[in-house]
């Protein structure tokens, strides 16, 4: 910073002259400025960190976050750049060019959509692959890999792609009006949420659907009915594109309908593509950060399986990627009855390795009670085709794997859907069985109410307990209850975001509400078969799901082992799209002010031009003297008893109100400058020792002879002193020294916010030789570092700074900053000394520690 | 007039004739009205063990409807099945003496289950 030093050391000399009252009105426009601009500078740095936090701490948050955010902290920015070129004559017009590039690389990112969609209409499961996820949805790609690349058999069908969905919305010209319902939709008011929903849906159910389309349907669906069937009946599933970026599986949000006769495709097609928009779909998709314009519904046709036995199959334990066997969970009928909770089920733990030995295998109840499961027993031979499936589109895929099943009544396994398995919570145990080893630490806990069931969701909530037992308990289920239900139906998933906790009478790991359970990381036990009689509504509960016990109250011991909440919104394509935007944002470039990189066309991030713009104004601020000398008549003498040889500048409100502008003088005691009284304070709580005494090897002893003088005279040689001025005002001070060979800065802002509080401390020069020189500053550099000053050097200059603090913090630095610059004269003389320095340092740390702990304890 | 027969009361003319079409290829002799006083005067003349009311219908509120219903016919479950989710109007409703109440749109299958729940429950 020399030149700005050689500024500073310049600032009284040959300036035009303001009389006081235009140097005052000067002063405050300029202080004006800088005081919005750190507001600005404020305002951004707080829309950052929120940004930020958006990334670390998984609070949801739409692309209506992402661009009022971008949106306010671009105009913050803007103004920034408006201030500091008003302070500074419009020199800093070169920032227009890095914003105006920064702003658009954001506005491009917010806008981004996903490559737009081409190809067929419709696509046979025979040419489906899973590189087709942008035409035919995650879930059908992946099934006609299974079919074509791995070799299994599937359902014969077709898909419905997105180019069709287009059309049908486009047609209908249906997307202006779901959006105009969407728009200001509240989360929180289930009703509204519901009624909603059901709009969409209805809109989107009841639009006709183009004839094209409907024709080339119907074709296909001809095609597979190529036997002698009184009537084919097929399955329609959901397979949305950009549902699944993140592990999300959307896990029964959207709509199946099986046993779809030729006359009911068409429409079942219309209410499968309205799915999309129930109301769990929606919350799902604004909690985990998914745009609705970027969902694609596309829509799989296949033959109806005539299962006689169906069920899902984990390729490892869902919550453990490393278990050596498979898991299995199989019921009569179709696979649907498995995954709606509402079927007993059998569940079979199967060896991951030939002969794929049967571990274990157990019956769960279903709704309708546990007694049909033992009838259907899965056979080993079953089993372990199952296993050496799931072992084999495990390695295909290259993850754990979540499938779906069905066996025929002729015994044919068909593949109906694989996915991944959802990503266990990093750091868990492999655990599935109910058992808490850190609960078990604990003692003093309180009996639970009841144990047992199966924990399909770790963790421990807290809330009163509200039972759901129809549509109408659903819209009254208040938030942060803990929710009791009979079946885990998939409806219940909307209930999630508001849910404490999980308990089912029925149900097993593999019900789609479980897996949406642990997606948002909700406490869940199903199989808990006393729950909806022994508990009562509005009761407060806490349950230890991972243990499996329900407590009566709150039982905060447990509560402090819950995990944190699983951040929803990693991977989704709103975060990505925040996560872009931040390159813009938030990397700092330019970190050091005395580079000569640090310059308007080197910031490539709104950060930069914050900190570029917050440097320079502060600058411009201490420039503020040199762009406008002041006739002598602004300067007051310093009256301390009798008149001393400091002068002080009131730039606006820095004198109390009765102090007479004509007088020459100001006394002490007229002074208001809170940062000025600090400094003060800090420069006459000890008397100087005068200089030190040197040794023969310093040089220039003659002239420090002259110098011994214990008062705080600074004008001992006229040669070598100009004059030393404070300029104030109530909040404000700057004060330039120069004492002996040596010049010291020090500026102080202690305003109402604690961003635009900072106190600068710049140093520089002295008598010695440069080593001695740079030994001192290491010395002041070391004391101001303990002190939490933020300290740069170069050569033999120094800049301290300490930033956005509370005024009383700040003016205890400013009193450490008065005492240095009278107690540092000189001693670089002694620097080569190391006794010395140890002397001098201790002596000077010992002073501050007294005189920080005086407080009021100053000689003034 | 069948034994088991559904009265579908909607204004959605798109809604009912799916609907009315998909249950009686189910086996549930279906029949579908548009307006309250068109269901009033289906309800009196046959026998509907169940009627699935919506709660918007352009000539009546859909809780008058019930009432009436109640009155003329209270062998008959009526379910609700609303695009218009409201709490206070479902407690209103079941207080009324209305079997269930459903939020559209709700999956065929559940809805033949909440049928074959209504018809058991019939007197």
């Amino acid at each position: 910073m020399t030149s700005l030093f050689d500024r500073i050391a310049s600032l009284f000399s040959s300036k035009p002259k303001l009389k006081p009252a235009e140097l005052q009105a000067a002063f405050r426009s300029h202080y004006k400025e800088f005081r919005s601009l750190l507001t600005a500078n404020n305002n951004a740095l707080e829309l950052m960190a929120e940004m930020e936090q958006a990334l670390s701490v998984g609070k949801s948050f739409g692309m209506a976050f992402i661009r009022g955010n971008c949106t306010a902290l671009s105009v913050n920015i803007y103004k920034m750049i408006q201030h500091l070129n008003r302070l500074a004559d419009g020199r800093y017009a070169g920032l227009d060019q890095p914003f105006r590039a920064i702003t658009r690389q954001l506005e491009q990112i917010i806008a981004s959509r996903p490559a737009t969609t081409e190809g067929a209409a419709i696509l046979s499961m025979a040419e489906v692959d899973a590189g087709m996820v942008d035409q035919v949805g995650e879930k059908m790609a992946n099934l006609g890999e299974v079919r074509n690349r791995v070799g299994l058999r599937t359902p014969d069908g077709f898909v419905m792609t997105a180019v069709a969905v287009r059309h049908f919305t486009q047609v209908n010209d249906l997307q202006v009006e779901i959006n105009r319902r969407l728009k200001g939709l509240d989360l929180d008011n289930l009703e509204e949420l519901y009624t909603v929903s059901a709009g969409i849906q209805g809109l989107i159910s009841n639009a006709p659907l183009p004839e094209d389309l409907e024709e080339a349907i119907l074709a296909h669906y001809q095609q597979l009915a190529t036997d002698a069937e009184s009537e084919l009946l097929v399955a329609l599933r959901s397979s949305a594109i950009g549902e699944d970026s993140s592990n999300v599986s959307f896990a029964g949000q959207y709509r199946t309908q099986l046993n779809v006769s030729r006359e009911f495709v068409g429409q079942a097609y219309k209410e499968i593509v309205a799915g999309k928009y129930k109301s769990q779909a929606i919350v799902y998709r604004q909690q985990r950060g998914f745009r609705h314009q970027d969902v694609h519904m596309c829509v799989g046709c296949l033959r109806m399986v005539d299962a006689a036995i169906s069920g899902v199959l984990y390729s490892r334990a869902p919550d453990d990627p490393r278990s050596s066997f498979v898991m299995i969970q199989a019921a009569p009928g179709l696979a649907g009855n498995v995954v709606d909770g509402s079927a007993a089920t059998e569940q079979l733990r199967v060896s991951r390795t030939v002969p794929y030995d049967i571990l274990d295998r157990q019956f769960g109840a279903g709704r309708e009670g546990g007694g049909g499961a033992s009838l259907l027993r899965l056979s080993a031979a079953q089993a372990a085709e199952l296993a050496e499936v799931g072992v084999r589109l495990e390695e295909h895929f290259g993850a754990p794997q979540d499938i779906e099943w069905s066996i025929d009544q002729a015994g044919l396994l068909y593949i109906l859907q694989s996915r991944p398995l959802g990503r266990p919570v990093p750091g868990e145990p492999p655990v599935l069985i109910a058992h808490s080893p850190a609960a078990d630490e604990l003692s003093d806990l309180p009996a639970p109410l009841f144990a047992g069931g199966v924990c399909v969701s770790r963790g421990v909530g807290c809330g009163p307990v509200f039972m759901v037992r129809s549509s109408l308990d659903l819209l009254r289920f208040p938030k942060g209850a803990v929710l009791v239900v009979e079946t885990p139906y998939p409806d219940w998933a909307s209930l999630l975001d508001r849910a404490a906790a999980v308990i089912s009478e029925t149900g097993q790991v593999a019900a789609h509400l479980a897996t949406v359970a642990r997606e948002f990381g909700v406490p869940a036990i199903f199989g808990m078969k006393q729950a909806l009689t022994a508990l009562e509504n509005h009761h407060l509960v806490t349950v230890d799901a991972t243990a499996g016990k329900v407590y009566g109250g709150r039982v905060e011991p447990l509560l402090a082992l819950a995990p944190p909440k699983p951040n929803l919104m990693a991977g989704s394509p709103v975060y990505k799209i925040l996560r872009e935007a931040m390159e813009y944002i938030t990397p700092l470039n330019l970190t050091d002010p005395t580079s000569p990189f640090f310059r308007s066309d080197s910031c490539q991030t709104l950060h930069d031009l914050t900190r570029f713009c917050h440097e320079k104004a502060v600058v411009e601020m201490f420039n503020f003297g040199e762009r406008y000398g002041f006739d002598d008549k602004a300067a007051k003498q310093l009256v301390v008893d009798a008149p001393s040889q400091w002068w002080v500048i009131d730039l606006d409100d820095g004198f109390r109100q009765d102090f007479d502008p004509e007088s020459r003088y100001v006394d002490l005691g007229h002074i208001v400058s809170v940062p000025m009284l600090a400094i003060w304070q800090g420069m006459t709580a000890f008397p100087w020792a005068g200089p030190p005494p040197v040794s023969l090897r310093g040089f220039g002893s003659i002239i420090f002879q002259s110098t011994r003088n214990t008062n705080l005279d600074p004008a001992v040689r006229s040669s070598l002193v100009a004059k030393n001025y404070f300029l104030i005002s109530k909040n404000f001070c700057n004060l330039s020294v120069r004492l002996g060979y040596h010049f010291a800065l020090v500026e102080a802002n202690l305003g109402e916010f604690l961003t635009e509080n900072y106190v600068s401390f710049q140093f520089k020069g002295g008598a010695a030789d440069e080593n001695r020189r740079l030994l001192r500053i290491r010395l002041i550099s070391d004391i101001l570092n303990e002190f939490g000053f933020r300290v740069e050097q170069k050569a033999d200059a120094m800049t301290a700074r300490i930033e956005k603090n509370t005024s009383l913090f700040l003016q205890e630095r400013l009193k450490i900053l008065g005492y240095l610059i009278i107690h540092t004269r000189q001693i670089d003389m002694v620097m080569g000394d190391e006794g010395m320095v140890a002397q001098y340092q201790q002596k000077i740390m010992a002073d501050l520690h007294t005189l920080l702990q005086t407080g009021e304890g100053g000689m003034t | 007039m069948a034994e088991f027969s559904v009265l579908v009361i909607d204004d959605e003319q798109e809604f009912v004739s799916t609907l009315v079409r998909r249950l009686c290829k189910r086996g549930w002799a279906s029949e579908g009205v548009l307006t309250g006083g068109e269901a009033i005067r289906k309800i009196a003349a046959g026998n509907f063990a169940v009627a699935l009311l919506d709660m918007r219908l352009p000539d009546m509120d859909g809780s008058e409807v019930l009432r009436e219903i109640m009155k003329i016919s209270p062998q008959t479950r009526v379910v609700i099945l609303t695009g218009h989710a409201s709490a206070s109007e479902g407690e209103e409703g079941i207080r009324n003496g209305a079997f269930d109440y459903l939020i559209k749109p709700v999956e065929f299958e559940t809805l033949l289950e909440k049928l074959q729940a209504a018809r058991k429950r019939s007197p």
